[in-house]
């Protein structure tokens, strides 16, 4: 179980694939609460552009967060599914571009650069997925920046 | 229960009524002296500045009833203050019971009503006590009290009116006006003394040196302590305002001590609760109408009604969960007491708008940071007597706890007569942690003291100084939705406001459509919906007129940052100091929104308050009007800079109305009206409220423009303007004097002494004395 020390996934955990444009990202499963096909979102103005939206779960108001732009990278085309992220302030939504999938991680295949993000592991049919650090990524100051 | 889409008016209205209060208390006390004193011309002259203040002031705000009697009662005292006259039993009976009309009247002029007969009679009475004729023209049907078609109202006309004003019928108030026998039923005789008499040439009671004594729930209040005086402060302010408040301000019928019924509160919360969670229900229902059985709700009568009475059930369980603002004041004054004999300080504490009610759970949010602005406000803000000596000020420093509904908001002021806050220090002490506080200007820097960890105090003591406090203020008021302004006048003094629903539990919202989606904005922010505007740009600004003023107008998607303008209807929605209309692409309808928080993971967005789920379960946003008010006019400064930068050319426009005016009046509603309506139009304003303070505040920052009233205590316009006047480096300064006196020999003596223009309020017109500003302003350039 990945604690406050050792953020994102491990070696040998099961993580869920976060597919955003060509890339391919890895959470540890056990932080995801569901992933919504087609979430129905309503767009925030005037919020900083990481913020897609706000969508309904259950009665319950959940932002949907750009997993591109969270990265510094390039913004997700469409959000066709998110996935729901427990973390300390909150649940929230990550953009997946396509379908998200449950692996078992394999060993580590080396560090990872982009901040925000810790290992890279190879995945089946020879993918590689980098593990996205949660508490760093989904924290307000990040997202007000 | 109030009218929303007379809003712009009502607000002034009820500013109006509570400064009436405080001046008609200090006409009773005033004409008491005379009945015990015999004629003094210091209390004559006071009177007369009373009975004038109120006659323009009611017709500023357009109460025509009560400017016929204080312009009656003004015309009495003249003849008093001029010895043509003596005083009475029959003059002091006369002006007694035009103090009672107005106090019948005021709040039927706010309920939109009129009572002809009341001001008749009145008007009647003075008017032959000054021993001219009785007036005889226009004498109304006896028994009328007519409802006022409301004629300012701005949407009225329009087919988009609708969705403001409920599209359900009138409030209950104004539906339900009763026969005059009933309407006056707690209120004496209209025109009738106290003694029971309403022939105005019989007065047969000797004058008494005591108060003739009230009759129970009479209008008539003995001696009154009025705040105003100065009275001595011995006994609590308050007490006098509230053991016989509502009877004085002439409200309709309140329940007797036998009709009232001690209930938990708790009973009454479950029944909001599922109040509210009918309503919710009932939604669900609509749109399960729409979906399974394509029917549209609004197309069903029985739905309707259903929805009506929901509505009408919801709006009573709340108000049984409203008290009245006050009930905090004696924690208040008892902390400013202490904290006063702690620091070595004199100050009176005075409240005002004992009538303002709020809910309970919202009021219970609201006593600690009302707690630290009277704390902040004798710890920072009064001076040692000896320091205010120094600074030609009374020993003794005030501080004021002011309430006031203005829709379903209340706003309550706390204001001080201390040394104001050092805008200068404020940014120094911010500029420490953040470069950017060094560039703001005074407005912007004033705004910092609610950054966390800021002071500017010099030393830490038991209440400030620590760096704590504003911020937490700030946040406190944010859970209940509330928001605070601050403005502060070096030397002269601070005023923090506040302004919270009245209640929590649901929001009633306006329903609109900008660049194809659907916002919410809470209903209290929406001064008048128009239909679609033509507007013209002023000084790089785009303006459109609103009963006869100028706002600033802009694209609701623009300013969102989500398209471009429409074509469509304006929302005129009101901040807590200025107005700004919004044009949209279409009103949809008007609903409760149960409005919930967008998370923590959401930064802060001013203009965004939250958001509500819909019971087809998409999200509406709502927006919030001083966020959008605030960030349009950002913008709308941004986009001058731009032109300044690319043109140059007219080098005269984006100055012209960045200039600023200082308005000097005594009374407080003519004060915020042209506070509100030079703002409006983009001037900057400062206020002061009689000639001596206005010639410190010249000296402090030299206006670009004097706008005084005549009469005012202490030194008054003409006194003024010769003042002014006589500074060599003032000489230019242009001077307006605005007065409700219309005599030639007043006009004559305006002009004598040196002013530029003499504007009389009777024929006051909004347009023309900005065009006379800005002719002036042009002039002078």
């Amino acid at each position: 179980v990945a604690n406050a020390t050792t953020p994102g996934v491990r070696a040998g955990q099961l993580a869920l694939l976060i597919p955003v444009g060509s890339d391919t990202y890895a959470i540890p499963l056990e932080t995801v609460r569901e992933v919504v096909v087609d979430p129905r979102v309503t767009q925030l103005p005037t919020s900083p552009a990481v913020v897609r939206g706000v969508f309904n779960v259950r009665g319950d108001i959940v932002v949907l967060l750009d997993t591109g732009l969270l990265l510094g990278l390039r913004p997700c085309t469409g959000e066709p599914y998110a996935v729901l992220v427990e973390t300390a302030h909150g649940t929230a939504g990550l953009v997946a571009t396509d379908m998200p999938q449950t692996v078992r991680l394999n060993e580590s295949v080396g560090h990872s650069d982009i901040e925000g993000t810790t290992e890279t592991y190879l995945v089946a049919d020879a993918r590689l997925a980098v593990a996205l650090d949660v508490p760093t990524l989904l924290s307000p100051a990040r997202i007000s920046q | 229960v109030s009218p929303q889409e007379s809003l712009s008016e009502g607000d002034f209205q009820r500013l109006f009524a509570t400064e009436a209060e405080g001046r008609l208390d200090a006409l009773v006390d005033d004409l008491l002296e005379l009945e015990k004193h015999g004629a003094n011309p210091e209390v004559v002259a006071s009177l007369f500045r009373e009975a004038h203040t109120l006659k323009g002031g009611a017709a500023v705000v357009g109460m025509a009833h009560v400017a016929r009697v204080a312009h009656a009662m003004e015309d009495l005292l003249e003849e008093v203050r001029r010895e043509r006259r003596g005083v009475d039993t029959a003059l002091i009976d006369a002006v007694l019971a035009g103090v009672d009309a107005i106090r019948t009247l005021i709040p039927l002029a706010v309920a939109g009503q009129e009572h002809e007969q009341v001001a008749f009679e009145a008007e009647q009475r003075l008017r032959i006590a000054v021993g001219g004729p009785p007036v005889v023209d226009d004498k109304p049907a006896a028994g009328r009290a007519s409802k006022r078609a409301a004629p300012s109202a701005p949407a009225a006309p329009s087919p988009v009116a609708r969705p403001v004003s409920g599209g359900e019928p009138a409030t209950p108030a104004a539906a339900s006006v009763p026969p005059l026998d009933e309407a006056s039923s707690p209120e004496p005789e209209p025109g009738a003394g106290t003694d029971g008499t309403v022939s105005p040439s019989d007065a047969p009671v000797a004058l008494s040196p005591v108060p003739p004594p009230a009759p129970s729930g009479g209008a008539r209040r003995p001696a009154p302590p009025a705040g105003d005086h100065g009275a001595a402060e011995n006994a609590p302010t308050e007490a006098h305002a509230t053991t016989d408040g509502a009877a004085g301000r002439g409200e309709p019928a309140r329940a007797t001590a036998t009709e009232m019924l001690q209930i938990p509160v708790h009973r009454i919360d479950d029944l909001v609760r599922l109040i509210g969670e009918a309503s919710a229900a009932t939604l669900r229902l609509g749109s399960a109408l729409l979906e399974r059985l394509e029917r549209d709700p609004s197309s069903v009568t029985e739905y309707r009604d259903l929805v009506r009475s929901l509505n009408q059930l919801q709006e009573l369980a709340l108000h049984a969960r409203m008290i009245p603002v006050m009930s905090l004041a004696p924690r208040l004054r008892r902390a400013v007491r202490d904290l006063a004999r702690e620091t070595g300080k004199e100050v009176r504490f005075e409240t005002r708008g004992e009538d303002a009610e709020i809910d309970r759970g919202v009021l219970e949010r609201l006593a600690d940071p009302l707690l630290h602005l009277v704390r902040n406000a004798v710890d920072h803000g009064v001076e040692s007597p000896d320091e205010r000596r120094l600074h030609g000020k009374p020993a003794e420093g005030t501080i004021r706890l002011h309430a006031m509904q203005l829709g379903s908001e209340v706003v309550i002021a706390v204001s001080d007569d201390g040394r104001g806050i050092d805008v200068g220090r404020v940014r120094e002490a911010a500029g420490r942690t953040d470069r950017s506080a060094v560039e703001m200007d005074d407005e912007a820097a004033l705004y910092l003291i609610f950054r966390s960890g800021l002071t500017t105090a010099s030393k830490v003591t038991g209440v400030s100084g620590r760096g704590v406090g504003l911020d937490a203020v700030r946040a406190s008021l944010n859970a209940v939705r509330g928001r605070i302004e601050v403005r502060s006048d070096p030397g002269i003094g601070t005023e923090f406001r506040i302004a919270v629903p009245i209640t929590m539990a649901t929001l009633r919202c306006l329903v609109i459509k900008a660049a194809g989606q659907a916002y919410a904005i809470p209903l209290h922010s929406v001064r008048a919906v128009l239909p679609h505007q033509p507007s013209a740009t002023v000084g790089g600004r785009a303006m459109t007129m609103l009963d006869g003023r100028p706002v600033q107008i802009s694209s609701l998607a623009s300013v969102l940052g989500t398209g471009n303008g429409t074509a469509g209807p304006s929302v005129v929605l009101a901040g807590l100091t200025r107005s700004h209309a919004f044009t949209v692409d279409d009103l949809v309808d008007q609903r409760d929104v149960v409005v919930k928080g967008l998370g923590e993971l959401v930064p802060r967005l001013p203009a965004v308050a939250g958001a509500g789920v819909q019971p087809d379960g998409s999200i509406l946003l709502v927006l919030e009007a001083a966020g959008l008010i605030e960030r349009a006019r950002r913008m709308d400064n941004g986009d001058r800079s731009l032109e300044a930068a690319g043109g140059g050319e007219h080098d005269e426009a984006p100055q012209q109305h960045a200039a600023s005016i200082l308005v000097v009046d005594d009374a407080l509603t003519v004060r915020e009206l042209q506070r509100s309506i030079f703002e409006n139009a983009g001037y900057r304003v400062r206020v002061a409220v009689n000639g001596e303070e206005a010639l410190v505040a010249i000296s402090e920052e030299r206006p670009d423009l004097v706008l005084t009233d005549v009469q005012m205590p202490r030194m008054d316009g003409f006194e003024l303007t010769e003042a002014i006047r006589k500074q060599p480096t003032l000489a230019s300064m242009p001077v307006i004097i605005l007065t409700s006196r219309g005599s030639d020999e007043d006009r004559r003596r305006g002009l004598e002494c040196g002013a530029d223009g003499y504007i009389v309020k009777s024929g006051f017109d909004q347009s023309a004395l900005l065009s006379a500003v800005e002719r002036l302003l042009g002039a002078e350039r």
